[in-house]
């Protein structure tokens, strides 16, 4: 029956090419090729060795140094702004060296960035052929731009003590605003690249033919979505990573100058990594949103299935991220004698903050063997069960988000206290808000999650997050005006925090680059069997979409890579920094 | 700093080998990890690793105490509700199934069906919510499929080869259907059957049912893939003869698009899309053209699908093949 259908097959490919010549007769032929239709013989193997594997990690690792070196520059231009309008030299320092730092990244970037082309051509050549006869002139612009970033980044660093003062730092600036044009604009395209095979367009949907116009075929369905998430959750990936190193600096450095410079820098990258890091979760509904609106069905491979408790895996490393940011603020406080006053407050946030985590951690259904479900009666377990559902989730989020705000506004009063006259009245109407914040963002998620059908459901997280965002908004505003010439009650003392403080900073750069490692497999897995979705089925013999323990070793192998050479890279910098030194 | 290096480099790496502990409890609970291989043989066993891998059956069944999926029907002995394997409850299934539809089911072909028409006789207490399986996204062929069945009636059911490779007259059917959906690139002919209800079948005739404006489509499966996916996304590429597109004009200026239905002595019939039928007497006919720019199939057709209505009624097209 086998060969049966084997000749069955044969058949049916005889007859259909027979019928395209018919089809084809009279009518000019294409301008455009079809996508190509694959076979496993079109895939080269060389040696047993996995080439699905090495495409991967080498994907992976360009996205990682590239996400740092395209995000640093954008707060560098930003740090060195602010040291200029408050002529405050220490930000200016502080920005070189942020920039030093990721130098020696961006060759890095662009020696992964050769691997991948390399790797895609030699184990993907008719995926790669196809797709560069699509985004022929955006690939060759993207050469172009390569020089011209290369060529801003140099001068801007290089440049940073050449033009130094007046008009020359305006110029200096105005590098740096053009490095970061061209930065973002070489992103957009690899994005283009990227949601291209997630969701095609400006190609015939039948047959992959190309339509003509490569901007169509460049802005598809996903590519602002993308573009947004992958511009705000580079700028918290970059200054998770200028975290640890400030930290790595500062666990090594002996003289108590030398601390409280790092210290500060820790503190400046973690504030920058926390900035990037809150409006992430939203970032992301709108992604899903999007993705949901061009496919249900890779919405529902998305969110149901297997790659739901991949979900699970997402809330331990995002509440990993958040309890590490919390730690630190906590720790932080240490720097001024005024936490006092505040200390005793820290264990409420802390247990609210572990509570959420909780929640959030709490699975649709739960993970449970049979065993154990029997013995409960059901797969949702009659307390916890309701947890597992989104609005819970959801309101588990933004309290996690308030209550990181909380430690963020208690830890930036720890060393002053307000001198105007309406300072308890405000501090009152700051906590009025905090509580009605939470109160409305519960009441929401009990509301829609309980007591409403389930078209509701998804609704309620649009009036939570608004919750979210009046209660910070709120509460900076009243802050800035209430802290208004205040009084500084016991100076911060930067450097004097515990060590321990600074493993949260590398807590949270680790957690972030694993979070991304995960986030790339799951972008990428729900194309399942395509290369280009729906439009160029992948039939290699690793077409098979990896489980999350799988994806999870591939991204664990690549994540100690990309750790090693970052450490190599600090490492160099210390040394060339010991020899300025020196000199 | 030496020193330093190698504490930090310990602790990321214990945070990352955390990381990746998890990945893998979270795999293992949810039905283990089978890697989906390549090419199964038609065996119990590959059976097994498609079911517990591409198949993706774990995620909504559990086998016995294997698995920790609750959503469906358990396939192994569990609790009152499923005292029997899915081998043996096929066999008396098969029979219900008989007694319900008069046609000689046999086990294998009750779980055929099971895969190929899940709908067709619903476990009871559960809801039709079972996937297509070979559709995309998990799209198992058929000799994946014939794998599976040996697999399930290897739980307490007795493993016959020969039915799977020598289907009878029913699971025959289910058979052509899953080939044919696999042919059309792994469309549902079920849903497709829905979509050709909603956008079809005003124009086009399927079994004796709709519309004319468009050829019969009853034996539309005999026709290649390639040839009906072009007519669907450019019509007017292919116009089937007898259906060129005629424009009337008569001598007071009004004007008729559609199919020549009649061409005689007398006059023209045509036949517009919307279903209204035109006669021009001879007289009053001033200019008689073919529009070979136009099929009266609509140019947009493919605007109104999405990509999955579009394989799906693919799929559904490539399947209707009259018995000859
Ligand atoms: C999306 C969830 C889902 C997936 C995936 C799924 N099934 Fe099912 N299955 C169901 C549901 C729901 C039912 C009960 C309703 C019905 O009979 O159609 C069912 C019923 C069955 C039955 C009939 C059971 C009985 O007691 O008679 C069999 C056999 C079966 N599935 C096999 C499979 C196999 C094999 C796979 C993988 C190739 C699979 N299913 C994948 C949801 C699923
Ligand atoms: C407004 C009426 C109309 C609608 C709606 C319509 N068609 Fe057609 N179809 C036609 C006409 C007229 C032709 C013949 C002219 C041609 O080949 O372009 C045709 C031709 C075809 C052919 C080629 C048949 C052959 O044997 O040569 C196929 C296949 C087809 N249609 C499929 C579909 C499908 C599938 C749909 C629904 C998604 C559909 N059509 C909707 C009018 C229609």
């Amino acid at each position: 029956m086998y060969e049966s259908d084997i000749a069955n097959a044969e058949e049916a490919v005889k007859s259909e090419a027979k019928a395209t010549e018919a089809v084809k007769e009279g009518e000019k032929k294409a301008e455009y090729p079809p996508a190509p239709k694959l076979t496993a013989a079109d895939y080269p193997q060389i040696g047993g060795f996995n080439s699905r594997i090495l495409v991967w990690i080498v994907a992976q690792l360009h996205l990682w140094f590239a996400a740092f070196v395209l995000a640093v520059p954008i707060f560098v231009l930003i740090i060195e702004a602010i040291g200029m309008a408050t002529k405050d030299q220490r930000y200016d320092n502080m920005a070189y060296e942020f920039i030093k730092v990721s130098m020696a990244a961006y060759s890095i970037t662009a020696i992964m960035g050769g691997l991948l082309t390399f790797s895609l051509l030699i184990f993907y050549p008719d995926l790669f052929k196809y797709l560069t006869s699509l985004f022929s002139r955006s690939m060759l612009a993207y050469a172009f731009l390569f020089f011209a970033e290369s060529a801003s980044l140099y001068v801007y660093y290089y440049g940073w003590h050449w033009l130094e003062g007046g008009f020359k730092k305006w110029v200096h600036l105005t590098i740096g605003l053009v490095l970061n044009f061209v930065g973002t604009v070489l992103m957009l395209f690899a994005n283009a690249w990227v949601t291209f095979s997630m969701s095609p367009n400006g190609v015939d949907p039948g047959t992959g033919a190309f339509l003509g116009s490569e901007w169509d075929v460049i802005h598809n369905f996903l590519w602002n979505p993308l573009n947004l998430h992958r511009v705000v959750a580079n700028i918290a990936y970059g200054g998770s990573i200028i975290g640890a190193y400030a930290a790595y600096k500062f666990l090594g450095s002996a003289s108590k100058e030398d601390r409280a410079h790092y210290d500060w820098m820790g503190y400046t990258s973690n504030i920058i990594a926390v900035g990037g890091l809150l409006p992430l979760p939203f970032a992301g509904y709108w992604l899903v949103k999007e993705i949901y609106a061009y496919s249900q069905q890779m919405g529902i491979t998305l969110m149901g299935g297997v790659f739901a408790w991949l979900f699970i895996m997402q809330a331990v490393l995002i509440g990993a991220l958040f309890l590490s940011v919390n730690y630190y603020l906590w720790c932080g406080m240490g720097r001024s004698e005024g936490s006092v006053r505040y200390t005793k407050n820290i264990k409420w946030i802390a247990a609210a903050v572990v509570a959420c985590f909780l929640v959030w951690f709490t699975p649709h259904t739960l993970v449970l063997t049979n065993q154990e479900l029997k013995a409960l009666g059901g797969p949702y377990h009659k307390y916890l069960g309701p947890l597992g559902i989104m609005p819970a989730k959801n309101t588990a989020v933004n309290i996690m988000i308030i209550m990181t705000f909380l430690s963020f506004t208690l830890y930036r009063r720890v060393n002053k206290i307000a001198t105007v006259s309406w300072a308890d009245a405000g501090s009152a109407v700051q906590a009025a808000i905090f509580a009605g914040g939470i109160g409305n963002i519960i009441f929401l998620g009990v509301y829609h999650g309980y007591f409403t059908n389930t078209a509701y459901k998804v609704a309620s997280s649009i009036p939570q997050v608004s919750s979210t965002a009046v209660v910070i908004i709120a509460t900076l505003i009243i802050d800035s005006m209430m802290f208004k010439g205040a009084k500084e009650v016991a100076p911060l003392r930067w450097g004097n925090v515990p060590a321990r403080s600074q493993y949260a900073l590398f807590t949270l750069a680790v957690s972030f680059t694993w979070l991304m490692g995960l986030m790339g497999y799951i972008r990428s897995g729900i194309r399942q069997h395509w290369h280009v979705n729906s439009i160029m089925r992948d039939n290699s013999i690793n077409a098979f979409t990896p489980t999350i323990g799988y994806a999870a070793q591939v991204v664990t192998l690549a994540a100690v890579i990309f750790m090693a050479i970052v450490i190599f890279i600090f490492w160099l910098s210390n040394i060339s920094s010991k020899k300025s030194a020196a000199h | 700093m030496g020193k330093v290096i190698g504490k930090i480099f310990i602790f990321l790496l214990a945070t990352v080998f955390v990381f990746m502990w998890v990945g893998y409890a979270v795999t293992k609970m949810t039905g283990g990890e089978k890697k989906a291989a390549g090419a199964v043989e038609i065996t119990p066993e590959g059976g097994e690793t498609i079911f517990w891998g591409k198949g993706r059956c774990f995620t909504c069944h559990s086998m016995g105490e294997n698995g920790s999926a609750v959503r469906c029907p358990n396939l192994g002995v569990w609790g009152d509700k499923f005292p029997l394997p899915i081998g043996k409850r096929a066999e008396s299934r098969a029979k219900e199934r008989q007694a319900q539809t008069g046609l000689p089911y046999t086990a294998t072909d009750y779980l055929t069906e099971c895969l190929a028409t899940p709908g067709a006789y619903i476990v009871e207490g559960y809801k039709n919510e079972m996937a297509v399986v070979y559709a995309p996204p998990i799209s198992l062929s058929l000799h994946e499929i014939k794998a599976v069945i040996l697999y399930l009636q290897s739980q307490g059911g007795e493993v016959d080869v020969n039915a799977v490779n020598n289907p009878s007259e029913i699971a025959k059917k289910l058979h052509d259907k899953i080939s044919a959906a696999g042919a059309a690139g792994g469309g549902d002919p079920g849903h497709g059957e829905e979509v050709f209800k909603g956008s079809c079948v005003n124009c086009h005739m399927l079994k004796g049912e709709g519309g004319k404006i468009g050829p019969d489509l009853s034996n539309a499966g005999n026709k290649p893939l390639k040839f009906l996916s072009e007519s669907i996304l450019r019509p007017v590429d292919a116009i089937t003869p007898g259906y060129e597109t005629w424009v009337v004009e008569t001598k007071d200026n009004t004007k008729a698009i559609g199919i020549k239905t009649k061409d005689d002595a007398q006059g023209v019939e045509i036949l517009k899309a919307t279903g209204d039928i035109v006669t021009v007497a001879r007289a009053d006919i001033k200019e008689l053209t073919q529009d070979k720019t136009k099929s009266l199939m609509p140019e947009d057709m493919i605007e109104g699908l999405t990509v999955k209505d579009f394989q799906d009624v693919l799929a559904f097209m490539m399947m209707q093949k009259e018995k000859k």
